[in-house]
This record gives structure tokens, sequence and C-alpha cells, in this order.
């Protein structure tokens, strides 16, 4: 009997790295290593993986950049439609709820990228989304993705204490931290992730949302 | 399905001032059926010696049955107990001893040595050993454990410090693994005394 053909090439890569969104009462802090690996080597160590979508929506996606790149190509392309069609931005659920449908259309050959979408709601307060690679999605209160997650979420779990979902009345999950608590514990689990992880590292760009705008740091990581 | 996730577990042993703590999670599941909410990991060798087993529940068992045998036998001859870093040397061996038919199981060994030096050490299921300064960490949450230990450990904590922190992170990083959890048991030796708790946590 004979064998089932296989191919000998794949058609994804994983470029590494990892995300991180954290949600507060008016802000939302958004960010990601720099570093975008192959196998064991590095590409390049200043490669940013957050992209921002509207003018209160940034995604951060690790995984398989050139996806990511066509996502992030797609995404702006359908945002562009949109305020054509509407004449307003895109609020950050709506843009959740594109990006959802959109990696759902590629469900039989899926972008591999793993998203953390990060935003102000409508009433100004913060958002994160968290996804999976075909689209199923969940706004919480705080996330992480790629490959220090399993490092950083138990942490995260630990310190932001974001109470259960299936709780009635249903109680916020954002942080009550300033907005300069959340930046400083961003810092503290990527320098952690970094220790770990081989493929987390170099600089953590941070991107803050809130209601003056849009705001970007870095800060430096282990470079081995 | 690897193996080594067929029964779940997670271990932790930490350093501190003059004091050691090792923990373990208490589940023993078959893949995803819980058998037992009370499964022991951790063990004692003597009073200032301890081996935490993780991986296939019947290799733990029979790994320790072995190693308690060895142990005895060398109180006999020597009258004294083991070092901390001998006994690493002796686990090491027993283990390299199966090199092509391997015990599943990824050890965790914490002890005070001479002058009650804090000692740990992890080896991989074939005996390489890795002794570490600050902590080491074993068993299907490994993974979430490196990451919470080293957001949460410092150095040179005393014993009543070093037992929140190894709770802490040892209840965090089960949370996030299906295969380990319902509860924890950690033991915080230092010269004079040995602290030994149960944690309730989540029990699923």
């Amino acid at each position: 009997m004979a064998t089932k053909q296989q191919a000998n090439w794949s058609p994804y890569d994983n470029n590494g790295g990892t995300c991180v969104a954290i949600a507060g009462a008016d802000y939302c802090v958004i960010a990601a290593d720099t570093r975008m690996s192959t196998g064991y080597s590095i590409l390049t160590r200043d490669y940013s993986k957050i992209s921002k979508l509207a003018d209160k929506c940034v995604m951060a996606s690790s995984g398989f950049q050139a996806d990511v790149k066509a996502l992030q190509k797609n995404l702006a392309a359908r945002h562009l439609i949109y305020q054509h069609q509407h004449n307003k931005q895109m609020s950050c659920p709506a843009m959740a709820q594109l990006l959802s449908n959109t990696l759902y259309y590629k469900r039989f050959f899926p972008y591999y990228a793993f998203n953390v979408l990060g935003g102000l709601d409508n009433e100004g307060k913060g958002c994160v989304f968290t996804y999976d690679a075909v689209g199923s999605y969940e706004r919480v209160g705080y996330s992480s993705q790629g490959s220090g997650s399993t490092l950083i979420m138990p942490v995260l779990d630990n310190q932001l204490k974001s109470p259960s979902p299936l709780l009635l009345p249903a109680v916020d999950a954002v942080t009550p931290l300033s907005e300069s608590e959340a930046v400083d514990m961003v810092k503290d689990v990527f320098a952690s992730a970094a220790e770990r992880d081989i493929y987390t590292g170099d600089k953590v760009e941070i991107v803050i949302v809130n209601a003056g705008g849009i705001r970007r740091e870095y800060t430096d990581l282990r470079k081995d | 399905m690897s193996i080594f996730e067929y029964n779940g577990s997670a271990l932790v042993a930490m350093v501190g001032k003059n004091c050691f703590a090792i923990a373990s999670d208490r589940r023993l599941g078959v893949q995803l059926q819980t058998i037992a909410t009370d499964f022991q990991r951790i063990h004692k060798i003597h009073d200032k010696l301890y081996i935490g087993l993780s991986g296939l529940a019947t290799d733990v068992q029979t790994l320790y049955q072995r190693l308690v045998f060895r142990h005895k036998l060398y109180q006999l001859r020597e009258e004294r107990d083991m070092k901390p870093e001998t006994f690493a040397s002796v686990v090491s061996a027993i283990l390299y001893e199966k090199r092509f038919g391997p015990y599943l199981c990824q050890p965790v060994i914490a002890g005070l040595g001479d002058d009650d030096k804090p000692f740990i050490c992890t080896m991989d299921s074939i005996g390489a050993k890795e002794l570490a300064k600050d902590f080491v960490v074993a068993g299907t949450a490994a993974e979430s454990l490196y990451g919470a230990c080293e957001s949460m450990y410092k150095p040179d904590m005393e014993s009543d410090e070093l037992f929140e922190t190894v709770s802490q992170a040892l209840l965090a990083s089960v949370d996030r693994d299906c295969l380990s959890g319902w509860g924890g048991h950690v033991f915080v030796v230092t010269p004079t005394e040995v602290i030994e708790k149960t944690l309730k946590g989540r029990m699923d």
C-alpha cells in the first residue's frame, strides 16, 4: 500500500517573538519585542511587530511575519474603505470583529499570526482582544501571545487578577493600575521572558494609547 | 501526546538565605482524566535533603524506591547522611545506567550541604545535571514556572518570604497548565526546622 504523498517544504515559518497588551481604565498598553528570528538565527534585532490599524486601535502580532504583513495590509485597506463609506474611523471593537472575520476567511490556509489587539473602546476605556490563528477572539483585561506567552501569562494572572468573566453581575476586567505602573509591569515581564526564551530579546517596543493619542517607547533587553 | 505529559506534574525548587523551598502540584492524571488529587511528588531522603520527581508516575515511584534503597545502604556503610551534591551524582548515574531505555522522569533535588549552604539542581531523564543558584523547575508546567520564577525571584529571601514567593509562582503557573494543579505541596527547609504546607488553589 503506497504511503500518502507529502510536501517537502512548508509555506510557513515561525519568526518568533512575544506580544503583550494590558487594558487600563482610560489607557491601553501594547508591547512587543523587536527580534525577528528563523530557526536558531536572528534575522534582525530591530523589527516592529506593532501596527496602528485606526486612531485608537493598535495590533501586535507574532508568528510568521510575512503573513502578519499581509494581514496588516488587508486590514488597512478594509479600514480605508470603511472610512470612505462611513466618514469616521473604525472603533476598536469594530476592528476586533473585522480582524476575526479576516482570519476566519482563511480558515483552511490560515494566516500564521498570533494577534493581540489593543485600544480604547467607544467609551474611552481600555480594551484588549486576544486571538488564535483562525480568528477565535475574546475581550480580556490583558493578554500575551507568541513564544514567550507561556512564561508571561502566569505572571500577568498573578499581578492583574482579572476576575472570571463567568461572574454575575459582570465585573470590569480592566486593571486599576496607573499607566506608568502598567508600563513598568510590561518592562518587567519582558525582561523575565528574555532571560528564558531564546526568541525574545533585543528591544521592547511599547505603545500607549490614551485620550491624548498614541505614544511610543523603547527599552533594551538582553541581546543573547 | 508525549509520554512525559501522560500524568502531568509541576515542580519547583528555590534557594533562599540559608534555606531552600521545594514545591509541587498534587494532581495525578491519566491524560485528560484526573485520578488523584493528593499525589506526592516530593520525598524526603534525609532531614536536609529532598527530591521531587516529575514525569511518568510509575517511574517516579520506582526511581524513588531505588534511591531510598541506595541512600539507606550508604547510611549503613558510611554511618552518615549523603551530601546533596553526592546524592545528585548518584541520581545522575542511576539515570544514565538506563541511557537506552530511560526512566521517564525529571528529578529536582534540593538540600542543605556543608555549613547548611542550600543546594538545588535538576536533570533531564538521562541524568544531565543542571546546577542553578536561584531556582530550578520541571514538569508539564515548566515553561510557565520559568516565567513566574524569573519575575518573582530575588536572592537571599528569608524562609517566610521564600514560602510566599514559591507558593505564588507555583499556583500562578499551574493555573495555566491543564495537566497540573489541584493545589500545592510546599516544603521550606532551614537548618533548624522544616515547614511543610499544603496550598489550596483552583481545584481544576
